[in-house]
């Protein structure tokens, strides 16, 4: 005979796993996301500065030269009008042209000085991609003229100027091997975020579960044969299993869809992602042990409250410490082994997304890996006992929210 | 050997006392009515029956036994506050329920089908709950309750809001489980139900109880001081001293006697002015004697 907590998740697994809100969260979330990370990523591949500015210089080889570098740079395809040496009308010429946006701007070098004065001047405030590209070419240009004069060669000039490349490598089990970190942080950017929704989505479903059990007053039929453990138990098990069997899909079409063929075959052979066997595992555990952790907490809220709409009052309980977690994203990927990073990824609420990250982009000592996990599981504890005990009494419940003094007093019914 | 038993149960909800001192027994094979105004803790009472909540104290004893989780399998509830899964279908519902009260799936299957073919609603099997109409529910909602062929039903307010159609249907059921020796609990304030129904009754009020024991021995322990009296013609005989008060309707009297000895007198009286179709002297109906222990317990408390 199957145990009411089996037979209470298989009901709860089957009727969730059949709803159209299933279906088009799991096309949806992860179509999303990629669509939007793979938009971002070919954007700013191709985001290369592309205004039309004149150049107004008393010096014509370091106009022409400047020229050169905006119209063919690393990183701008501008359209440069060079004005050298400026006429007294010049000024008010460039003014209007820029005003009737015939040229997004102009840059007026002053060579009067010993250190040239350079100003552009735009129609718009915030043009920092235009501005950040000017400097950088300003700055090679001076260089390469400051060079010339200091009786360069042009050849030896060019190749000093070359950008370099640098290669990284990573060390994992003493083996070294080539990394590509663009890839290992696109793929640990995707799960982290998949990870994300995951958890909130699936939290909220048990909240939401047990409200519509109150709301529809099955409980009662149910504790008639039924303990609330099995019941609460049984439902956190139902759930997450949907949760999982979501995920599964995610990662299946994700190996899918990082196979070479149809990487190359959309376009993205550079910026394939890829994702590794213990990432993966990594991946499964921490959604297990991040969706108990916030299910528990999405648990006790769900038999406090009366409706859905009582219940997005304390949507932020779930959502701010997540929310936490993406203000701190930036410090940890950049330096994931930082004391900083360390001590947020042990904070068992950030644990499931950030050590996640961690130990998709770095090598984790095994020892904090233990601790992240002894720290989840303890706080899993101690939060099921407390939702063990506000589930019990509130599921039975209707009508006005308990206030905080009851709730304490909740406790201590057994 | 009682079904269920309970002896000097006390509960109470932080300072409000839900229950207090509440015994008593319900025979096997009998049909049991707990009565009492709303609020007065019927709920309550059932909900310690039936483990939801444990009486702070005092003892449960369902079949015999102190109160053990496994005798539950031999319990049917139909809760007041009615509930079904919305969105699931009607089937999968009472085999989900059935599963839950230890049957397997062929046997609940089998089992759904026959209850709803015997409650006139195999159309609504393959639908989903929230599709059906409200009767249809409580119709599932009843059958639920006894898929699983419990020794004892309980019920809470089994009859709110049933069309006379379905309620005779479900009165019917009810006496045709007793026949078949189930124990049968319901709670109610209609009172023409219960007296027509029960052999045994609790009233209770504020928490305890103010009446209880057989129908029977209840109703021959009031005198037999009211008439009914139907008549065409003059009504003075009202005013006779013999009685106490009386409710005049259309063609027809309700009087309350101050002495059963009274009741010849004032049927020569009557028929010397009017013509008397129908006299009839007898008891107490349960109502009265329900408005009257409940109303002067109020009294008392108030």
């Amino acid at each position: 005979m199957p145990s009411n907590t089996f037979l209470i998740a298989k009901r709860e697994y089957l009727e969730r796993v059949r709803t159209k809100a299933f279906v088009i969260t799991t096309l949806l979330i992860p179509m999303l996301m990629g669509g939007g990370i793979l938009f971002s990523v070919l954007k700013s591949k191709n985001s290369k500065s592309a205004s039309h500015i004149a150049v107004i210089s008393q010096d014509t080889d370091l106009a022409l030269d400047l020229q050169n570098e905006l119209e063919h740079g690393k990183d701008s395809e501008m359209r440069v009008d060079v004005i050298s040496p400026p006429s007294p009308e010049t000024r008010s010429a460039v003014v209007a042209q820029t005003v009737d946006k015939q040229i997004d701007g102009f840059l007026w070098i002053d060579t009067s000085a010993t250190a040239p004065k350079t100003i552009y001047t735009s129609v718009n405030h915030a043009d920092i991609s235009t501005k950040d590209t000017i400097s950088g070419a300003m700055r090679r240009v001076m260089m390469r003229q400051g060079l010339k004069h200091h009786g360069l060669g042009a050849g030896d000039i060019k190749t000093m100027m070359e950008p370099v490349e640098v290669e990284t490598d990573t060390i994992k089990n003493g083996e070294i091997s080539k990394s590509d970190t663009m890839t290992a942080f696109l793929g640990a950017y995707v799960l982290f975020f998949l990870m994300y929704m995951a958890v909130m989505l699936h939290g909220m479903n048990v909240a939401r579960s047990i409200i519509e059990e109150k709301t529809s007053r099955v409980f009662e039929v149910m504790l008639a044969t039924v303990k609330p453990q099995e019941m609460m138990m049984g439902k956190l098990f139902g759930v997450g299993a949907v949760g999982l069997t979501q995920i599964g899909i995610w990662v299946a079409a994700a190996i899918l869809l990082s196979s070479q063929v149809i990487v190359s075959a959309v376009g993205a052979g550079a910026i394939q992602i890829h994702f590794s066997f213990p990432q993966i595992v990594a991946f499964i555990g921490y959604f297990i042990l991040g969706f108990l952790l916030y299910s528990g907490i999405a648990a006790a809220i769900g038999a406090m409250v009366n409706s859905e709409q009582e219940l997005q009052q304390f949507n932020l309980v779930i959502a701010m410490p997540l929310a936490v977690c993406m203000f701190v994203l930036g410090p940890v990927i950049s330096n994931p082994s930082s004391t900083f990073s360390r001590v947020m990824s042990l904070i068992p609420t950030c644990t499931p997304l950030l050590m996640y990250l961690r130990i998709s982009i770095s090598n984790v000592a095994w020892y904090d890996i233990v601790a992240s996990i002894v720290l989840m599981l303890l706080t899993i504890w101690v939060v099921m006992w407390f939702t063990a005990r506000i589930y019990r009494v509130g599921i039975l419940m209707y009508g006005k929210r308990p206030t905080l003094p009851e709730i304490l007093r909740w406790l201590k019914y057994s | 050997m009682a079904i269920v038993q309970l002896q000097h149960v006390r509960k109470a909800y932080d300072t409000k006392v839900a229950v207090d001192d509440l015994s008593f027994s319900i025979e096997p094979g009998s049909m049991f009515g707990l009565l009492g105004p709303n609020g007065s803790g019927k709920t309550s009472s059932i909900r310690m029956m039936i483990g939801i909540t444990v009486p702070d104290s005092g003892t449960v004893e369902l079949f015999g036994q102190p109160f053990d989780r496994k005798n539950l399998q031999r319990v049917g509830y139909l809760p007041e506050e009615r509930g079904l899964y919305k969105k699931m279908k009607v089937i999968d519902q009472l085999i989900f329920l059935g599963q839950l009260h230890g049957l397997d799936i062929a046997t609940a299957t089998k089992r759904a089908h026959v209850w709803c073919e015997r409650m006139e609603i195999t159309e609504a099997i393959p639908k989903k709950t929230e599709e059906l109409s409200k009767g249809m529910q409580q119709k599932i909602q009843f059958i639920a309750t006894l898929l699983h062929e419990p020794d004892l039903i309980i019920m809470d307010e089994p009859f709110s809001g049933l069309d006379p159609v379905n309620s005779t249907l479900l009165m019917d059921t009810l006496l045709d489980l007793r026949k078949q020796g189930r124990t049968i609990l319901f709670s109610t304030h209609r009172m023409d139900q219960v007296e027509k129904l029960c052999d045994a009754i609790c009233l209770i009020s504020r928490g305890k109880i103010v009446l209880s024991g057989g129908m029977r021995e209840i109703k021959s322990s009031y005198p037999r001081n009211r008439v009914q009296i139907t008549f065409e013609g003059d009504s003075t005989f009202l005013r006779n001293p013999g009685i106490e008060e009386y409710k005049l309707y259309n063609s027809s009297a309700e009087i309350k006697l101050r002495d059963e000895s009274a009741a010849q007198q004032i049927l020569a009286q009557a028929i010397t002015g009017a013509q008397v179709t129908r006299f009839e002297v007898m008891e107490p109906t349960l109502e009265e004697i329900f408005i009257e222990e409940v109303g002067a317990g109020g009294k008392v408390d108030a």
